[in-house]
């Protein structure tokens, strides 16, 4: 047994003395044991900055303190950065913030708030260097302090003010945006407020620890848990045999009988089909004894043959996953429109090819996590999640924990960044609940960064291979597409099942391609579930599409922005029935091509191109023409996610709003976006509105946010519901008479019911489920090709790169997108998400990929390895609008996941367009030097 | 796993208080310095010492100061205090251009440049930079304190000749005016680890390369070093011929393994390529040091 520590120090000017063990780090100190939970932790490996707080004036990396070094130093974390400021300026000129702080609000350099305590707080340092180094390089100060959702642009401006400024008397003050009734979802944030779940404490939490499998593929011969059950403070030690006489389980609800059935549960049973799969899960007072006692639990495994990739997966000799299915294919499935082989086959031309988009994954800031309590007495389940769709993961909790929905309330808090990785219902949140049941009292579970990257949920992961039938003059008549996706071990509800679905939807794209057609092949691997990422299968086929009208243009020697003239959807008719049945329902396409082309100065690119060429410079560009389908449905291919979402809107007595929406915030400012809708139908101040997301006790039901749906659903049904409470207001004044106030009314609807005439309704509250409901063809069926997508929105991209042929290094010169998503609630949100993704999207091509060794371990564990991109990485998209309002309520179309569509596919557009001249073309999403320089090599040889 | 396994943690006053810790508690009792290696490796239980002394106390060793015609650098000097040195602007240039690709600023706040060599991660940019330089290490043990050659310091991969009970106290580097030198680093991202570094020191006496250093990290080069391009570059002019195929031999004087970071070809390519643009600006700056 080792002995306690103690330290006495200074905490945000506060002297405290902390007692605790000597591992303890400075960080969970703070958080847990002195309760400021302003300092997060994102990967607790010092990688990501997100938990940087200042010792003696120095900004350093909390995770890789210990709590006892802080003996005798002073420490000011984010709670205590704004009272640094006011020795040399009033504070009430940044609205009581750190300069820092307001800088990053006033450049919107935060969406979901998890890294931006860490941001404020290394910025502050930015201003205090910057006196001796004004020139300071702010992307390279800020190049270890990771920001996942924002693309950095708000930051590194945020810097540039505060590298400028600092030393010359301060910062000009601009007024601070009106964000709401709720203080400002961004404001929260910045002062280190936001609540993420592993902030939320309740008493005598017991904290859950897993282990994972460290074999890819293996039969479990023995578990020996005495050693661990003995540890004091260890509640319980649980296997899957346990656990699977506890729940329910899980399986995938892909309806009909294509799919192979899969039934799992939380932890393994019997066996194990990829390293990180968890196997047994430990209890105790703290987390600390909780991972003691995974150390001390012994497993025999017998290890069975395995395969990492789906194209040795099919083959006949492969070994499977589930033996009882006799193959790994757990779907397939083909369609196409009625002449397709016809169409090829008389087709003058034909490209035949095959591309590929790598592993990767979302890497959120904040990881899982799942808090649960039960009450005995009331046989209530309270589980609080990072979860992007609360209403279903209650359905699926109660089903698994065998309870009434009633019985179950999920609430999903802050969000740290989601990305579809959230979307998902995992078996550790089923975990987390049962045991909370089993214990009777709250337990916790943090994921890990490890976990996070290794075991929780990959993306994209597919493979196409393409038959093209084309004309003379670029005209693509006919594609085919076999599309085989790597599930990884499929024990994921909808796993990469829905991705591939997506996928085969929408490979003609924004494309008047008239006939298609797709197989698709979902296969099974020992590696980690693949699932949902940004974008969910539309990156993978618009990659498809795009190359594809590049590889015709380089066949033909057509300039590629004319290829794409050629085949772009007609102006007209709208809606446009693309062949798997899509109402497309875009603006037209063509003038917003040509608007891109003007702006990105196309004519004079290809000048500068040639230029650049002479001179023996790999400069190149590519064009991108997205339809993206946003606020989708799914048609009964997918489980349960409706197309429709709901909101409840009332008016208080005293005239301040309550609005209740389904959709559930992960950083695209939903509370201020939903107020300002609420507020304009109800004609009061923003201000007076107040948002409420993610809690299932306060709405019947509700569909989450994913799938660039929100603004569309849920501004929708929130404009419904205002609407309505609106005409009911309305309807009272004209019976009050003396033409009443806001106020009064409310007051009177409330509280003075008998002076209103008999038969009126007073309530002012109104909810409401609202779903555009015109997603099917007409006549059309709804299984034929799933997807059709409620509406759709518009991106034309291009962008110029410049590849350096030693390093095989990939620059970005100039990024340009014209994007027509539609009515607007706010550009600058807008252009947040177009930013954040391009970012994302930048990261997929040029840094990131998944990657397993022969024995299907996982190379990367944290950051250090999957390298998500920094400040320095991301330069600023110019982002120019055109709108076309749909018809849906608010004339919305979605726009999170463009970024991440449009990014990859006109990367690998543009590195071609750099590297065709030597003969090379990349088939693959993979842009990163490692891949690149060895072509280069081959090509510049020649 | 996030939580490194139980430790006793002591805090060291002074060398000799250090020192009697080590011995007192035996092989399973581990220095710590910045920490930005070690605790990593303890919360992933990679490492689980049972007893951490902690030397950060020890601000007797955080200097940089010229001695006996040497540079010297304290064992507990941080990564960040290097960088701002004026002292090691002006003499070896290379080491701010080292310093300046290692982590992040914020990591370099608190990782030290003791902490770093000892590690001796095979990627660690330093040990690159001072093997080129010609460094010697300062031992300080219970007998007193030994220097060790370059050479003799980095025995492989995370393995130095600091026994158990010893500790490193200074990194020493004779002062050459007229050497100049270079360090170029390929990475993924800003502050990775290398994909491959090099290292490059010259000096000229009338027109002839009289002194090289050659350092290369991230493609296990026995001692970070590649002593057939020194020897091709020592005698002859710092021409671009000379310099190419010096930048040459150093691709094929390592043993870079494939791995995620990329294949061995192109780990070679790259060190030939970075030792040559290192070698390009070393010796223009020690054209210019003349």
């Amino acid at each position: 047994m080792t002995k306690d520590v103690r330290a006495r120090f200074t905490l945000n000017g506060d002297s405290v003395t902390w007692t605790g063990e000597a591992r303890r780090s400075l960080v969970d100190a703070i958080r847990d044991d002195l309760g400021l939970k302003g300092t997060h932790l994102g990967c607790e490996q010092g990688e990501c900055g997100a938990c940087t707080v200042l010792v003696d004036s120095v900004p350093v990396r909390a995770c890789l303190m210990l709590a006892v070094q802080a003996d005798g130093q002073d420490v000011v974390t984010i709670e205590g950065l704004a009272s640094l400021a006011e020795g040399d300026e009033s504070p009430q000129d940044n609205n009581g913030l750190h300069p820092a702080q307001a800088a990053l609000l006033r450049h919107r350099g935060i969406q979901c708030g998890f890294c931006t305590p860490g941001m404020a707080m290394a910025l502050a340092g930015v201003a205090e260097l910057s006196c001796a180094a004004p020139e300071q390089d702010v992307a390279g100060f800020l190049s270890g302090q990771l920001c996942r959702c924002t693309g950095y642009a708000g930051i590194l401006s945020a810097g540039a003010e505060l590298a400028e400024t600092a030393g010359l008397g301060g910062i000009e003050q601009e007024a601070m945006p009106d964000a709401g009734g709720d203080g400002g979802e961004s404001e929260r944030f910045v002062r280190g407020r936001g609540r993420y779940v592993s902030d939320i404490v309740l008493g005598a939490m017991a904290h859950a620890a897993i282990l994972r499998s460290s074999h890819a593929h293996a039969r479990i011969r023995r578990i020996d848990l005495s050693a661990a059950e003995a540890l004091a403070g260890v509640h319980c030690v649980l296997d899957g045999r346990v656990l699977a006489g506890m729940v329910a389980p899980f399986s995938h609800m892909i309806p009909g009988e294509a799919a192979k059935p899969l039934q799992w549960w939380p932890l393994a049973v019997d066996a194990v089909r990829f390293v990180g799969e968890p196997v047994v899960v430990a209890v105790a007072i703290s987390r600390e004894i909780a991972e003691d006692a995974l150390d001390a639990v012994k497993i025999e495994y017998e290890d069975l043959p395995a395969v990492f990739d789906a194209k040795s997966a099919l083959r006949a000799d492969a070994p499977l996953l589930f033996p009882e299915w006799s193959t790994n294919e757990m779907l397939h499935m083909s369609w196409s429109t009625p002449s397709l082989d016809r169409a090829l086959k008389e087709s003058p031309r034909r490209l035949r090819r095959s591309f590929e988009s790598h592993r990767i994954t979302a890497a959120p800031l904040e990881g899982h996590g799942t808090l649960a309590d039960f009450d005995r007495l009331e046989g209530r389940l309270t589980v609080w999640a990072s979860a992007q769709q609360p209403h279903q993961l209650r359905s699926v909790l109660a089903e698994v924990c065998g309870l009434a929905e009633t019985a179950v309330r999920v609430v999903a808090p802050d969000i740290g960044g989601g990305f579809g990785n959230k979307q998902h219902f995992t078996r550790e949140q089923a975990l987390v609940a049962a045991l909370a049941i089993h214990l009777g009292g709250p337990v916790r579970w943090i994921e890990d960064r490890k976990e996070s990257l290794t075991s929780s949920i990959h993306a994209r992961a597919q493979a196409h291979d393409v038959d093209v039938g084309y004309d003379l003059e670029g005209r693509v008549l006919a594609i085919r597409a076999r599309i085989v996706v790597d599930l990884g071990n499929p024990m994921l509800y909808f796993s990469g099942v829905g991705p591939a679905l997506v996928a085969g939807g929408s490979l003609t794209g924004g494309y008047a391609i008239p006939q298609a057609g797709v197989e698709l092949s979902c296969v099974a691997t020992n590696t980690c579930p693949v699932g949902a990422y940004r974008g969910f299968g539309q990156p993978e086929a618009h990659h498809v599409t795009e190359q594809v009208m590049n590889l015709v243009a380089d066949e033909l020697g057509m300039d590629p922005a004319d290829v794409r003239r050629r085949n772009l959807l007609p102006d007209r008719p709208r809606p446009w029935i693309a062949p798997s049945g899509a109402l497309i329902d875009t603006g037209a396409l063509h003038g917003q091509l040509e608007l891109l082309l003007e702006e990105a100065g196309y004519v004079r690119l290809r000048k500068c191109q040639e230029e650049a060429r002479k001179a023996g410079r790999l400069v190149g560009i590519g064009l991108s023409s997205l339809v993206e389908g946003t606020a989708p449905t799914q048609h009964d291919v997918a489980g349960r996610f409706g197309s429709w979402e709901s909101a409840k809107v009332s008016v208080l007595p005293d005239g301040s709003v309550s609005v209740v929406v389904g959709t559930k915030c992960q950083g695209q400012s939903h509370r201020s976006s939903f107020a300002k809708l609420a507020a304009e139908a109800l004609g009061v101040q923003r201000s007076r509105v107040r948002v409420t997301e993610g809690d299932t006790d306060q709405l019947p039901y509700g569909m989450g946010t994913w799938g660039s749906r929100s603004t569309v659903m849920g501004g929708g049904a929130v404009l419904r519901a205002a609407r309505e409470v609106a005409a009911t207001m309305a309807k009272l004044a004209a019976e009050m008479g003396g033409n009443p106030s806001f106020d009064q009314v409310a007051a009177e609807a409330w509280w003075h019911t008998n002076r209103l005439a008999r038969g009126t309704d007073p309530g002012l509250t109104s909810t409401v489920t609202y779903t555009p409901g015109q997603t099917l063809p007409p006549g059309g069926s709804s299984e034929k090709w799933s997807n059709h997508d409620e509406t759709y929105a518009s991106h034309m991209t291009a962008v110029v790169v410049e590849v350096h042929p030693t390093t095989g290094k990939v620059d970005v010169l100039e990024a340009v997108v014209v994007s027509d998503c539609g009515q607007m609630i706010d550009p600058e949100v807008v252009k947040g998400q177009l930013q954040g993704g391009f970012a994302q999207g930048l990261g997929a091509v040029l840094l990131e990929e998944v990657l397993y060794d022969s024995q299907g371990r996982p190379a990367w564990e944290g950051f250090s390895g999957y390298s998500i991109p920094q400040a320095g990485d991301v330069p600023q998209i110019r982002v120019v609008f055109r709108s076309t309002p749909s018809e849906t309520e608010g004339g919305f179309r979605g726009v999170g996941e463009a970024g991440t569509i449009f990014t990859p596919a006109a990367m690998v557009g543009a590195v071609n367009d750099a590297l065709a001249p030597f003969g090379i073309w990349v088939d693959s999403t993979r842009l990163h030097p490692r891949h690149l320089r060895p072509l280069l090599r081959k090509g510049l040889q020649r | 796993m996030q939580v490194p396994a139980s430790f006793d943690y002591e805090r060291a006053a002074s060398v000799d208080h250090a020192l009697s810790l080590l011995r007192r508690h035996g092989p399973e009792a581990r220095l710590i310095a910045g920490g930005h290696s070690l605790i990593p490796m303890m919360k992933l239980r990679l490492a689980q010492p049972e007893v951490l002394i902690d030397i950060n106390d020890l601000s007797d060793l955080s200097y940089i100061r010229i001695a006996d015609n040497r540079l010297c650098i304290g064992a507990m000097t941080r990564h960040a205090d290097l960088l701002a040195s004026p002292l090691v602007a002006e003499h070896y240039p290379m080491l701010v251009e080292a310093e300046e690709v290692i982590a992040d600023p914020i990591v370099r706040n608190r990782g030290s440049v003791g902490g770093s060599l000892c590690q001796a991660d095979p990627s660690e940019d330093l040990s690159a930079a001072f093997a080129a330089l010609g460094a010697s290490f300062v031992v300080a043990g219970e007998a007193g304190r030994r220097e060790v050659q370059g050479e003799d310091f980095h025995l492989g991969p995370y393995t130095t000749a600091v026994e158990a009970d010893e500790m490193l106290v200074e990194v020493r580097i004779p002062l050459r005016p007229s050497m100049g030198s270079a360090y170029e680093k390929l990475e993924r991202r800003a502050g990775d680890w290398a994909v491959a570094a090099a290292a490059a020191a010259i000096r000229l006496e009338d027109g002839v390369i009289a002194e090289a250093g050659i350092g290369l990290s991230a493609v296990n080069a026995a001692h970070f070093r590649s002593p057939q391009a020194e020897r091709r570059l020592v005698g002859n002019p710092a021409d671009q011929a000379t310099l190419a195929e010096a930048a040459s031999l150093a691709g094929a004087d390592c043993n870079p393994s494939a791995d995620q970071r990329g294949p061995v070809d192109y780990k070679r390519h790259l060190v030939s390529e970075l030792t040559l643009r290192a070698l390009v600006r070393a010796a223009a700056s020690a054209n210019r040091r003349i």
